[in-house]
């Protein structure tokens, strides 16, 4: 069966943290089209979080159309794990590459991720303005 | 409700049955032996014929025997046992689920707690009732030798025999619940309940039972001289006959004897009176207790 | 928060009749109000939070809810019939276990619920069997020779088996050692997962408050501070980054708490559901707020200014209304 985790400091709510971690299942391969996920009440008695939140999460995965309930039986995965696309390889390839500039050049993890943050700020500010 | 308010009052039925128990082994040691005595000396003969002037000896030796153990001490002991009934039922009953927190469950279930007190209040004042009658039952019998000489109207026999019993029980019964739902301790409860209620109990044994009604005098002159050994607890008493209560007795100018007495034949009037006065007291407490808790809002206790 | 508001049109247009509904509820000790002018809403099947500090107000708005007071001014409608304390149809819509979990002590377990049966004629005998048979509970051993967390456990059968549609807890875990406080609250989630009950849970604590409710109500000083679905509440505030001159008047929405430091301001603000803009504002930040940073916000903030006249609640109307279905 598969186990969500939930991490209580992350600041992300917990619905939002149980359907990342099925998005991110799919792309990693871990969940596959007809796996059944755990039932609400299971997953609120694993996790100890309201079955409200659980639902919340479910409905989401329904409305991305990546689960959808089949009554009596449970709630199923509907959607194949999408592909990996040759630009993300590409990405993923020169990702790779700048994080060991990154390391040569004395940055460490916190001053990598501060640099990223950054610049992810900057990039959305552009994005607003641009509109 | 009757299962629940049996099952929080059992183990004080239990209790209250063992001291039922107790008593009546008691009573039946002692009064078995008291009445061989009593039909060995053939004192029923002679009280039918002279209410006991002709056998002032076999008298006598009859309350050498029996009269400290079934008078005097029992007395002492057995006057504050209805109070001590009453209060230790009575305090728990409010007192305990207000000091425990338990209200909070008992009340918020689907009986209103007005229904709940008077559910508990039939239950246990009907044991108490029947407690009573039964204590009673057991104490006339085992006293009922001694009456045949005594007369039940005086105190040690009064106290325990006819109404009285049941309605003490009930009077300090209805004072610990009241003082409970006040003081929300159970202790305390009993303690607060019992002060007041030995003290109208002795008041309305010694000063105002005398006056139920207006006592009768017996005048007798005596010219050879009074006899001042005739008393208040003679076998037949200052009257000349068995069952009357003696008040007090005064020798005027050595020729005259005047006798203030209540009549036997009053003595079930008097019952009726003195547990009228300690039922009402019960029904007050108790109707206040009701209101109270009807009224009150809320217990931060 | 699109995404959001997306999930609520979809949960359907049925309003529904909610749980509950208080309306300017207040309750008077002598001169002191210990609680006043409280109207919340908790739609049915919601598992709410009523959170505060000690004395403000949360036991006495439980018990009102609960009938075993009687409110001084205001209303306590359940499921759209209106309470009156102290009478058998009030007392038969709530189940209730108090602060503590009192329990008859020398009862054994399956005298607890006889006398749950004697006196609730909705009692589901079934239900309470089950539930201690799965918690392994004997139900000949006397309460007193329970451990903690089996008391509770007790408590909470004897609420769920009267089977009134909402049920209300008083600190339930407040007692409870770390290991029997989880355990309480994962059977707590498991039993709300597996009914259509509607749950109002007070806590005194903030912290991991966030994964047990979807609907919260902020209670301080006898005053309720914040009311609405847990997630659209957070969903209306920010946290702002800005600089220390800039004045209150300057920023959006209304201020909630404002940090300064030498430089900058961190601010707590209510903006509600308009979409926040802060280019154009050199130096502007603005961030979402957790869940422990708003309830403590708006604590501190009661504290602040509890002379003055207290601002009306953060409320959320409208969605609140319909019905939550698992």
């Amino acid at each position: 069966m598969f186990r969500f985790r939930l991490d209580g400091s992350s600041g992300v709510p917990p619905y939002l943290q149980l359907v990342h971690q099925v998005r991110q299942a799919l792309l990693l391969g871990y969940l596959q089209e007809g796996d059944r996920l755990p039932t609400v009440k299971e997953v609120a008695a694993d996790l100890v979080i309201n079955p409200n939140t659980v639902v919340k999460a479910y409905r989401q995965l329904e409305h991305e159309r990546l689960a959808g309930g089949r009554p009596g039986q449970g709630t199923f995965i509907t959607a194949a794990a999408a592909p990996v696309r040759p630009e993300a390889q590409d990405l993923r390839d020169s990702l790779e590459a700048w994080l060991r500039a990154a390391d040569e050049a004395g940055l460490d993890e916190e001053a990598v991720t501060a640099l990223i943050a950054v610049a992810r700020r900057d990039l959305s500010k552009e994005k607003e303005s641009a509109r | 409700m009757i299962w629940v308010s049996w099952r929080q009052h059992r183990s004080q039925a239990i209790a209250g049955l063992s001291l039922l128990a107790a008593l009546a082994v008691f009573a039946i040691l002692v009064s078995t032996s008291m009445r061989t005595a009593f039909s060995h000396d053939d004192l029923a003969a002679c009280l039918a014929r002279s209410e006991g002037t002709r056998c002032p000896a076999a008298i006598t030796a009859f309350m050498n025997s029996f009269g400290s153990v079934v008078n005097i001490s029992f007395w002492g002991v057995l006057l504050v046992v209805p109070g001590l009934i009453g209060v230790i039922v009575g305090a728990p009953l409010l007192g305990r689920e207000l000091e425990l927190g338990t209200w909070r469950l008992a009340w918020s279930q689907t009986v209103p707690r007005t229904q709940w007190l008077a559910a508990q209040l039939a239950l246990v004042t009907g044991a108490l009732v029947l407690l009573g009658a039964a204590i009673t039952a057991v104490i006339t019998w085992y006293r009922e030798p001694m009456d045949r000489l005594t007369g039940h109207f005086i105190n040690r026999a009064y106290d325990f025999e006819g109404l009285v019993l049941t309605a003490y029980i009930l009077c300090a019964f209805g004072f610990a619940v009241l003082a409970g739902l006040l003081l929300r301790r159970t202790v305390a409860a009993m303690v607060a309940a019992f002060g007041p209620w030995l003290v109208i109990r002795l008041v309305v044994e010694f000063m105002l039972r005398p006056r139920f009604q207006v006592p009768l005098t017996l005048r007798q002159s005596c010219p050879q001289g009074c006899n001042a050994t005739m008393g208040l607890d003679t076998v037949p008493p200052q009257t000349g006959h068995i069952g009357d209560w003696v008040l007090s007795v005064s020798i005027s100018a050595g020729k005259q004897v005047a006798t203030t007495y209540q009549p036997g034949s009053r003595f079930w009037h008097f019952q009726f009176i003195e547990a009228g006065i300690f039922v009402a007291l019960t029904a007050a407490a108790l109707g206040a207790t009701i209101w109270l808790l009807h009224r009150r809002a809320a217990w931060t206790a | 928060m699109t995404d959001t508001e997306g999930l609520m049109t979809q949960q359907g247009a049925d309003g529904g009749v909610p749980a509950l509904r208080t309306d300017r509820l207040g309750r008077r000790y002598g001169k002191v109000w210990g609680l006043r002018d409280c109207t919340i809403e908790v739609p049915a099947g919601a598992v709410a939070a009523l959170v505060g500090p000690n004395g403000a107000g949360k036991t006495t708005m439980l018990q009102m809810i609960i009938g075993l007071l009687e409110p001084t001014e205001g209303q306590v409608k359940v499921f759209g019939q209106a309470s009156r304390a102290n009478t058998t149809q009030t007392l038969a819509r709530v189940g209730y276990v108090a602060q503590d979990h009192p329990l008859y002590r020398d009862f054994t377990v399956a005298e607890m619920f006889r006398l749950g049966q004697a006196m609730n004629p909705s009692w589901d005998q079934k239900l309470a069997a089950a539930r201690v048979d799965a918690l392994g509970i004997p139900l000949n051993r006397k309460v007193r020779r329970l451990s903690g967390g089996q008391q509770a456990q007790v408590s909470l059968t004897m609420a769920l088996a009267k089977k009134a549609p909402l049920l209300v807890l008083d600190e339930p875990v407040s007692s409870l050692d770390p290991v029997a406080r989880l355990e309480f609250m994962r059977d707590l989630m498991a039993a709300a997962a597996d009914s259509a009950l509607t749950f109002l849970i007070s806590s005194h604590v903030v912290a991991e408050l966030e994964r047990f409710c979807d609907w919260l109500i902020v209670l301080c000083h006898g005053h309720v501070q914040l009311a609405g679905p847990a997630d659209d509440l957070l969903g209306d505030h920010r946290l702002l980054t800005v600089p220390r001159a800039t004045a209150d008047s300057e920023l959006p929405g209304t201020v909630i708490q404002r940090t300064d430091s030498d430089r900058h301001s961190t601010v707590l603000v209510h903006v509600g559901a308009v979409p926040l803009r802060v280019q154009g504002h050199a130096g502007w930040q603005a961030d979402p707020v957790s869940f422990e940073q708003l309830v403590m916000a708006y604590l501190q903030r009661a504290s602040l200014t509890i002379d003055a006249d207290p601002a009306p609640a953060a409320q959320r109307p409208g969605p609140s209304a319909k019905a939550v279905t698992r």
